[in-house]
């Protein structure tokens, strides 16, 4: 099987090793992944800022990057949300639109991607972690399972679910830095909450709330270690 | 606990970022919401296990999306049954023309006073301000509603309006209301508040109402209660005045009963209200209470503009005020912080349709949530709320939107081009290992400054564990 | 009763008390004794009843009387004025005696239809809200109800009254309280048909 990898912007300045972590991952389950040059970003921050023509020239580059048949994986929630959700509306009535629409049908987050083939990651680890729902996989794409299932399939580990998993990190894009104290004091409750299930780490398959989370952790004061999925997973 | 005099958070000359900060040091405050958020979550869960709630919802979905594809035909079919029951129907295209009309009858009619229950749209139009300016006393009879009035505030919430007070508070305002001592007990607070409204109904000359639904097929008022202030602001005065805005029609009595039902269940987390009142023009001959007049007055305000574009959704709202409820920004800071009679998702969408889109509110309302959908899901009608945040703040033109435009215009440049944005990441990844030490960034300059106000910064992932 | 009007009946009661009003079935011979032990337990000092042929059959308003409490019939009783039917001057244990045209079973709600002899207002005014309700009148859904209250030939009644609990607010911290402006309790007698 074959697989394109959007390694998210964020990953890119961030975070190379989750990437990373994904592509090792998919690999060591049979998936040829390829990483296309020519991606950028999927446009999300124009999206939710209400820009969407600047979105739009954004993600045109993304659905010239990648085109063809292959399924697209993406290790967040919220970029997978985008082109899932978001891309049918934003090219609705433009030239791309067919492109989008058949984007948005073969991309998929990367714990969906793995639980809809029923890849086998062979992971395996120790100790304990808790799941972190971020908003976009929870409510854009339905997706509550995939994300634990995975967990659960690394040997070793032991899944701790914490208290109000449903409620948002606070993290939001750009409402992280409009409405700081806002998205901060949501940032800690939701430290906190991970905190006290005493698990050893937050894992989550979205890098912005966990670098939210967990850098309001580090300031409140909450010791918290957090991991993307992947990296979880490539062990 | 505190007993102070509650601060009045709907200033708005503060910018909205300044008023979620004050709201978010009030202690007193995040308890109230705390607690309100928690009692509502636990009963709604309760309602939609023991119902069959997402086909409840479903069905009421397509019935309002069908409702306001249709609403100028069953405007037209309301107002004309309005009128054959004896009822005088008036359309107001603005908040001005609503509230002329009113006052204007009150003078006719030699009013004084004015008993109301309670109504979104007349907290939209600032019908208040306008009686009393024109000399009448007017009274909210709705609990929550009437603490607020005597407190010199807005309501925070659609449906619970004082839910930002707790006992104490509402034991000191009340105190300050009657000059009599109270305890600070929940219920001799409401007896009393039901003595001293009670002469009120007594005497007043006008009832305002709102209206939950208009019933085109039979031309009947909908007011949907639980404390029974309603019915007697319809059944008491003389003339009763229903302010309904122009979306609030259902097509014929299944639809409403429909509604009817799954209203409360979003609203309060029961399957009924306590008190319906469903109006048929004035009273009938030989008829000994009821009004000898009813004024139905429809108010446009901004609506009609949102027929056949992608916010007319924002009109399916049928204001039971889950979505406050649901969205953790509304929990933490409170619906008074909005500054805006309609607050919470919907308020952030609404505000801006009703009130235009250059105005400062619209600037910032939009922008008050992290579109995490939470909203979406407790909505009773579907309607995508987080969809239509995106949509509006794609419309909203101050000058403030359009400088993060032309800030996006840059990124869109350098991140439609594969060589620029590789470019552009490189810089960002040289940047990011100088602003850190020990794998943290603690202050970052320029735009990263708001960032780091709040959060540190991992400068490596995974993130150095605490130490 | 009919098994199928014993189960709209037991729905009906069940809803309700979730909404803490209370109810019973009882027989048309017993109907005036429950009122009045009703009356008793509720300390009623004076009753306003509606003018309906159910009632006066029934013997409600003689029974009250006899036991004692003072009644008066809608809407003569209109003529006391609403400072005394509102309990401003006067007795203040009031109770409103209402004949409901329909009552529905799933999720529990009463029908109260206005006309000359059953004022809008009679349940609200008083303290407390005693509701007769012949077995016959009950119906599965609300929408059922609704559809037939307003599928007849003329006018519409001007007012329908849906009551589903006592007078309650939660308006001070989220807290249900009874009595806030209108009946804080609230009586069903589901009357069996003779």
């Amino acid at each position: 099987m074959r697989a394109m990898l959007m390694r998210t912007c964020l990953s890119d300045v961030m975070a190379p090793s989750v990437w990373r972590a994904t592509r090792t991952v998919l690999e060591r389950a049979g998936v040829e992944v390829s990483v296309p040059r020519r991606q950028t970003c999927c446009g999300q921050p124009g999206w939710s800022s209400g820009h969407p023509d600047q979105a739009r020239r954004v993600a045109r580059t993304a659905l010239a990057a990648f085109a063809g048949d292959d399924p697209v994986v993406v290790p967040s929630g919220s970029c997978a949300a985008m082109v899932r959700h978001g891309y049918p509306e934003l090219f609705a009535g433009q030239p791309e639109e067919e492109a989008a629409l058949a984007m948005a049908g073969r991309t998929r987050e990367f714990t969906q991607f793995l639980a809809e083939h029923g890849l086998d990651t062979g992971a395996r680890g120790s100790g304990s972690a808790t799941y972190h729902d971020s908003c976009h996989m929870l409510r854009l794409l339905g997706e509550r399972e995939s994300g634990r299932a995975a967990l659960r399939a690394v040997e070793g580990v032991e899944l701790r679910e914490m208290e109000a998993t449903d409620v948002c990190c606070g993290f939001g894009g750009t409402f992280s830095v409009n409405f700081p104290e806002v998205s901060g004091r949501l940032g800690e409750e939701k430290a906190r909450h991970a905190a006290a299930t005493g698990a050893d780490e937050l894992i989550a398959c979205d890098l912005s709330c966990l670098m939210h989370i967990a850098g309001r952790a580090r300031r409140t004061g909450v010791p918290l270690r957090v991991r993307h999925i992947a990296e979880v997973l490539a062990g | 606990m505190s007993g102070r005099r509650p601060v009045v958070y709907s200033d708005t000359t503060a910018p909205l970022r300044e008023r979620t900060r004050e709201a978010l040091a009030d202690d007193a405050l995040a308890a109230n919401l705390r607690a309100a958020g928690a009692s509502w979550g636990a009963a709604r869960t309760r309602i939609s296990a023991e119902n069959p709630f997402a086909e409840m919802r479903a069905r009421a979905r397509e019935i309002r999306r069908g409702d306001i594809g249709d609403l100028p035909e069953l405007l037209a079919r309301l107002e004309e049954r309005v009128t054959a029951a004896g009822g005088v129907v008036t359309r107001a295209a603005d908040a001005d023309a609503a509230c002329r009309y009113i006052t204007d009858l009150a003078a006719a009619r030699g009013a004084t006073l004015v008993a109301k229950s309670k109504s979104m749209a007349t907290e939209e139009i600032k019908l208040n301000e306008a009686i009393e300016e024109s000399g009448l006393r007017v009274v909210e009879t709705d609990l929550g509603e009437w603490i607020l009035q005597l407190a010199g505030q807005h309501p925070s919430h659609i449906v619970a309006p004082a839910v930002h007070l707790n006992k104490e508070q509402v034991r000191q305002v009340l105190m300050a209301e009657s000059g009599w001592e109270l305890p600070t007990d929940r219920e001799a607070l409401v007896a009393h508040a039901r003595t001293r409204l009670r002469e009120v109904f007594a005497s007043a000359d006008i009832g305002i109402s709102g209206v939950n639904f208009g019933v085109a097929e039979t031309g009947t008022i909908c007011v949907v209660e639980n404390e029974g202030n309603a019915r007697l602001v319809t059944a008491l005065p003389r003339i009763h005045v229903a302010v309904m805005g122009m979306e609030r029609v259902v097509r014929d009595w299944d639809e409403a009963a429909h509604i009817l039902q799954i209203l409360p269940m979003a609203a309060i987390g029961d399957d009924a209200a306590g008190y319906v009142n469903l109006i048929t023009g004035p009273r009938a001959p030989g008829e000994a209470d009821g009004p000898e007049e009813l004024h139905l007055v429809i108010l446009d305000g901004g609506r009609s503009a949102l027929l056949g574009t992608d916010l007319e959704e924002a009109l399916d709202c049928i204001r039971c005020g889950a979505c406050l409820y649901s969205c953790p920004m509304w929990r933490s800071v409170g619906g008074q912080a909005y500054g805006s009679p309609y607050s919470g998702p919907i308020g952030s969408v609404l505000t801006p349709l009703l009130e235009g889109m250059e105005g400062e509110r619209s600037s910032e309302l939009p922008f008050m949530s992290s579109l995490c959908g939470s909203c979406h899901d407790a909505c009773p009608v579907g309607i995508p709320l987080h969809d239509l945040l995106v949509r509006v703040r794609a419309r909203v033109t101050t000058t403030a939107h359009r400088r993060d435009r032309a800030r996006f215009r840059l990124w869109s440049r350098a991140w439609s081009n594969p060589a620029a944005y590789r470019l552009s990441v490189a810089m960002a990844r040289i940047g990011l290992r100088l602003a850190g030490r020990r794998g943290w960034a603690r202050r970052l300059p320029g735009p990263g400054a708001e960032w780091t106000s709040q959060r540190d910064l991992p400068t490596r992932w995974p993130p150095t564990p605490p130490r | 009763m009919a098994p199928d009007t014993a189960a709209l009946s037991e729905g009906l009661l069940a809803a309700l008390a979730r909404r803490r009003a209370t109810g019973a079935v009882v027989d048309a011979a017993g109907a005036a004794a429950a009122a009045a032990a009703r009356a008793a337990e509720w300390g009623v000092e004076r009753a306003l009843l509606a003018d309906d042929p159910v009632l006066g059959d029934l013997g409600v308003g003689g029974r009250l009387a006899g036991d004692g409490c003072e009644v008066l019939v809608w809407p003569d009783g209109r003529g006391r004025g609403w400072r005394e039917l509102l309990g401003l001057e006067g007795p203040e244990l009031t109770m409103g005696v209402t004949v409901p045209r329909l009552g529905v079973a799933e999720r529990g709600t009463l029908v109260l239809e206005t006309g000359p002899g059953h004022g809008r207002s009679i349940d609200v005014v008083s303290m407390y809200h005693l509701a007769v309700l012949p077995a016959s009148r009950l119906r599965a859904t609300l929408a059922e109800a609704l559809v037939e209250t307003y599928a007849r030939d003329g006018r519409a009644p001007s007012a329908v009254s849906l009551v589903s609990a006592p007078s309650r607010t939660s308006d001070i911290e989220k807290i249900s309280t009874l009595g806030a402006h209108g009946a804080k309790g609230l009586h069903v007698l589901v009357v069996e048909d003779r």
